[in-house]
């Protein structure tokens, strides 16, 4: 029964139905879009603005340590005060009696300057430059590098325009002890030089970060943290021992000022392992203080000088005559001061004196050009310098220090006749102190040539140990080359004139010294000025350790003697240091003259 | 909609089935009134989960605030940590060392000797150690450091690792403890044992 007044109400509902489901509807869809489609955005949209927040978790860079595990390089936090130019003004302060006062901005600048050890009128200054570079500046730098009690002292005067940022850096606790091979890091911890620098990879942290959200009082939302731990460096073991270094570079320094050289050096290696113990340099760096430092000095001279050897090459020449040319330390040679060989080259020794019959042992203890050049004569060039190149002359070492250098040595056919027999006694070719000192490992090891190293091993933070790979040794001579080499240095240290001078009671030393002639950059020698060196190992009849000492043009005294003080007190620490037991044998003097 | 049509239908004539018997129904059962019980504990239930819930959530919130001064301590502490690691940091070089055990008089041996246990014999020069020692790690100091540049040695508080004079600082005499021993008038003290 279907009559007109129940037809409109029924309708009026539908339609009321259908509105509110159309009213309905159009939630639900915009519901779905906010919670559903757009969720995602909506989500980072109240992080980016309210809720999230995050923080960098620094890793710590590793530590550089030496032998035993010293720390030579270290990582604290510094800070930089950052002022906002725009909003520097005074502050209002509560005094003693409880009173509101305005501080004026000029104490305040005193107040910060008292702290960062700067005038009050530089922090205004800093300011009023800004200013005058843009006035609505809110960035300058008040001063970068503060230390954690200056950060804390100056966030208790309490300006709010002054902030700060924390930043990871270096400390290097022994000072220049090693600073030469550890290197340092710039301001925004950029490695810039040495270890630091070439073994990045290992001391390296990754940065993490810890992200949460927090509440309307800035108080983290339990169960919102999200961690992305940093991941620390790895701790960095070299083979240096920093008291014997420290000892060492106390030493070159007092050398090289009593004779007023350029700069001197000492390098300690390991003779059965080829581990470098010390390499101390004078003028040096200290990494905390780089600025205080000439440009030349910031780095190894040791690893990045090259120089005509001299006479320390006569041991390499007696060495391959030893090996290959069928000689033994007695075998003779006629020589006089002045030798004009076949070819026409002519050789000279340092001091006159009439034909000789010399023993091999002879030539190295009076230091004889002419005899040397005449033993050089028992095998040819070729084997010459195939022996040179098997010393590791002219090769570099395998430290790769940044920035090393390697000698240079031409092939045999392309040698003259003078310089034939000049590289029988170190002229006519250059060589580094790493690649000499390798080339005397091969006589004090044996015959067998250990590559040099410095790093020990990188430890990173998973616990795994990581060593550096090193080429194999080389076989240089047969072991009874080597015994009879070592046989005629140490007599070289019984018997030359500075014998007295470098000698260590109750241990046997073996040494020879080399002067150096030095270009003076047009071809031609510097007069009267030498590079000297004085390389030997002991004990002599089994050698640990082998030391080199070098001079760059003393003056006090020129030749090579004026090593030798240093070169005995060297000697003496390394042996005191690594607790080498004196000699219960005694050596086989050779005769000079046959 | 129109009344429906009455139609006069002829009933069937009742046949017997076999199967069909009349049988007396059954009282329905009585509806079991609902048990309070259930509801009650149901109620409970939810209160208590609420309840607990709240609490959780008042302790957690409680201790963020607590980890929130904590974590504010701790910074603290690194802070202070860190003050003092710069206080001592280069305190352990061998400069350092060095320095004040030269300051003390003493001097770096030469070379070494050594005592054989075996049969006490003496490896070695066995000299006596010279009055001066091989390096001069106070009057000639060339190994700088600049974290301990500053720094008055432990044994010679008037001079630095480089062996110059340090300002020597003003010593506050009022308060505190005196290093000037008392002067002794009754003998010198002994302690009471029994």
């Amino acid at each position: 029964m279907t009559t007109r007044s129940t037809r409109s109400p029924r309708r009026r509902t539908v339609i009321a139905l259908a509105v509110v489901l159309a009213v309905l509807s159009g939630f639900i869809i915009r519901l779905v879009d906010i919670q559903v489609v757009n969720a995602d955005t909506h989500i980072a949209d109240s992080m980016k603005v309210a809720l999230g927040a995050s923080r960098t978790l620094y890793g710590t860079r590793g530590e550089i340590v030496d032998e035993t595990g010293q720390t030579l390089a270290g990582s604290i936090l510094l800070y930089d005060g950052v002022l906002d130019p725009k909003n520097v003004g005074p502050l209002t302060r509560t005094d003693d009696d409880g009173e509101r006062v305005q501080v004026p901005w000029s104490q305040i600048a005193g107040e910060i300057a008292a702290i960062t050890g700067q005038t009050a009128q530089d922090v205004q200054k800093i300011v009023a430059d800004a200013r005058a570079e843009d006035p609505d500046s809110q960035f300058a730098y008040l001063q970068r590098g503060l230390t954690t009690e200056q950060y804390r002292a100056l966030v208790d005067i309490g300006a709010p325009f002054l902030t700060f940022d924390s930043h990871p850096a270096r400390t290097y606790p022994d000072g220049a002890v090693g600073g030469n091979l550890v290197g340092f890091m710039g301001i925004d911890a950029e490695p810039l030089a040495g270890i630091e620098k070439s073994q990045n990879d290992c001391l390296l942290a990754t940065n993490g970060a810890l992200s949460f959200q927090k509440g309307k009082d800035g108080v983290v939302i339990p169960g919102t943290e999200l961690e992305q731990p940093a991941i620390n460096g790895g701790t960095l073991q070299l083979t240096i021992n920093r008291d014997l270094s420290w000892y060492l570079q106390q030493l070159i320094a007092e050398q090289v000022q009593d004779m007023v050289a350029q700069s001197g050096s000492i390098m300690v290696v390991e003779a059965e392992t080829g581990k470098i113990r010390a390499v101390a340099e004078y003028p040096t760096v200290d990494p905390n203080n780089v600025d205080a430092s000439a440009d030349a000095d910031r780095g190894s001279r040791l690893f990045r000088n090259f120089f005509e050897p001299g006479s320390t090459f006569k041991a390499l020449t007696a060495a391959t005559v030893l090996d290959a040319g069928g000689q033994t330390p007695t075998s003779t040679v006629v020589a006089s001061s002045r030798e004009t060989f076949a070819n026409g080259a002519r050789v000279s020794d340092a001091f006159n004196h009439e034909a000789y019959t010399y023993t091999l042992a002879g030539v190295l203890i009076d230091s004889s050009n002419a005899g040397i050049s005449k033993f050089s004569e028992r095998v040819d060039s070729a084997t010459r310098f195939d022996y040179l190149k098997r010393f590791g002359i002219g090769a570099g070492s395998a430290v790769g220090f940044e920035g090393e250098q390697s000698g240079w040595l031409r092939p045999a056919a392309e040698w003259d006749n003078q310089t034939t027999y000049n590289t029988a006694f170190g002229q006519g070719l250059t060589t580094t102190v790493p690649e000499l000192v390798g080339a005397y490992d091969a006589i004090a090891n044996d015959g067998l040539r250990m590559p040099l190293s410095l790093v020990e091993s990188c430890l990173r933070p998973d616990g795994t140990v990581v060593e550096p790979t090193l080429p194999e040794p080389t076989r240089v001579i047969s072991e009874q080359a080597a015994a009879q080499t070592r046989e005629i240095l140490e007599n070289v240290a019984i018997q030359a004139n500075y014998a007295k001078q470098i000698e260590v009671p109750g241990y046997r030393l073996a040494v020879k010294t080399g002067t150096g002639e030095k270009s003076d950059g047009n071809g031609g020698y510097k007069a009267g000025a030498y590079f000297t060196t004085m390389i030997g190992f002991a004990p002599a009849d089994d050698p640990k350790y082998i030391v080199v000492v070098t001079l760059d043009e003393p003056t006090k005294v020129t030749s090579s003697a004026a090593n030798a003080p240093a070169f005995q007190k060297a000697m003496t620490q390394v042996l005191k240091t690594y607790r080498v037991m004196p000699a219960t044998t005694a050596a086989t003097l050779l005769p000079k003259f046959g | 909609m129109s009344a429906l049509p009455q139609a006069a239908v002829v009933a069937p004539t009742p046949v017997d089935s076999p199967n069909r018997r009349l049988r007396v129904v059954e009282e329905p059962s009585r509806r079991r009134r609902p048990k309070l019980i259930y509801g009650i504990v149901a109620l409970v239930g939810a209160l208590s989960i609420g309840t607990a819930q709240m609490a959780l959530s008042i302790l957690t919130t409680q201790s963020s605030y607590e980890l929130s001064t904590l974590a504010q301590e701790s910074r603290e502490l690194t802070w202070h940590k860190q003050i003092l690691f710069d206080d001592v940091a280069g305190l352990s070089s061998p400069q350092y060392l060095a320095a004040n055990a030269s300051a003390l008089g003493m001097v770096i041996n030469e070379s070494p000797s050594y005592l054989r246990l075996s049969d006490g014999a003496l490896l070695g020069a066995g000299q006596v150690s010279l009055g001066a020692s091989s390096v001069d790690a106070i009057g000639r100091a060339a190994v700088p450091n600049a974290l301990i540049t500053d720094t008055p040695l432990v044994t010679a508080p008037g001079a630095t690792i480089e062996g110059a004079p340090v300002e020597p600082e003003v010593v506050v005499t009022d308060g505190g403890v005196s290093n000037t021993p008392p002067p002794l008038t009754d003998g010198l003290p002994t302690p009471s044992t029994h």
